[in-house]
């Protein structure tokens, strides 16, 4: 299982794509992400959490209450436009840095 | 065996209650409930599907400290008003020092300058405060 920095620094963004699709709760995303991974990559939930904090406070994503389940509601997310717009960045900083990277990764024969 | 619910609540146990905690804590325990009864499901034992769930979470402390910023702010604002404050405190109680020296300096052995060696002595303590002060203002910079 791959947990280094490097995806870490992109999470933001891994998390916005998802939530661009449609909007998702806590677990569905960790799931989502297992599965289109095929289990090579698995966030920590209190990586996760600590992802959603840190887009809503900056308005990227809000949040409601949905459906009841166990008696509880389940909390949402939502994208906003801001959070749209950051992603797109991201996007495009991420060809970027690509870019630069490849330059330098090789294999040495 | 150790329950979600009491897994996580003891995860925040240091961070002082506000709404945004409970609204956390809340939203952790439902969706590792259906980490565990997904679990349950792929054929582990109740006890296993708990133990996993709380292995897989990983280190809180980031959550925490995003929610000690924010529900405690003014924990850190109250800090930085202490260190001016001792600041203030430790040049006036110089300035208020010096002046006694002098007077008794001036006033009962006049031809005699000696009121400097112990000014000197005494100016550690502004200086040791203004240190401190500077440094905590450093850190504070940094934090925003």
């Amino acid at each position: 299982m791959i947990s280094s920095d490097t995806i870490r620094g992109h999470l933001d963004a891994v998390i916005l794509k998802l939530i661009i699709e449609k909007d998702r709760y806590g677990y569905e995303l960790s799931k989502e992400i297992s599965k289109r991974t095929n289990n090579n990559f698995e966030i920590k939930e209190a990586t996760l959490y600590a992802v959603f904090q840190r887009l809503e406070k900056n308005k990227y994503i809000v949040s409601y209450s949905g459906e009841i389940t166990h008696g509880r509601k389940r909390k949402y997310y939502k994208i906003t436009a801001s959070g749209k717009t950051y992603y797109m960045d991201k996007v495009q900083e991420w060809k970027e840095i690509k870019d630069i990277i490849e330059i330098f990764m090789e294999d040495i024969g | 065996m150790i329950t979600i619910k009491e897994y996580v609540e003891g995860l925040f146990r240091e961070v002082p209650d506000s709404q945004d905690k409970e609204n956390i804590i809340q939203e952790i325990i439902l969706n590792l409930e259906e980490k565990v009864q997904d679990l349950m499901e792929q054929g582990k034992t109740e006890e296993d599907a708990i133990n996993k769930s709380i292995v897989d979470f990983g280190d809180v402390s980031e959550i925490r400290k995003d929610l000690l910023l924010s529900a405690d702010g003014y924990h850190v604002k109250k800090n930085k008003i202490n260190y001016t404050n001792n600041l203030w405190f430790s040049i006036w109680g110089s300035v208020l020092i010096i002046g006694l020296f002098l007077f008794i300096n001036f006033y009962y052995t006049p031809k005699i300058i000696w009121f400097v060696y112990p000014v000197f002595a005494l100016l550690w303590w502004p200086l040791a405060m203004f240190f401190i002060w500077l440094n905590n203002r450093k850190k504070g910079n940094h934090e925003k």
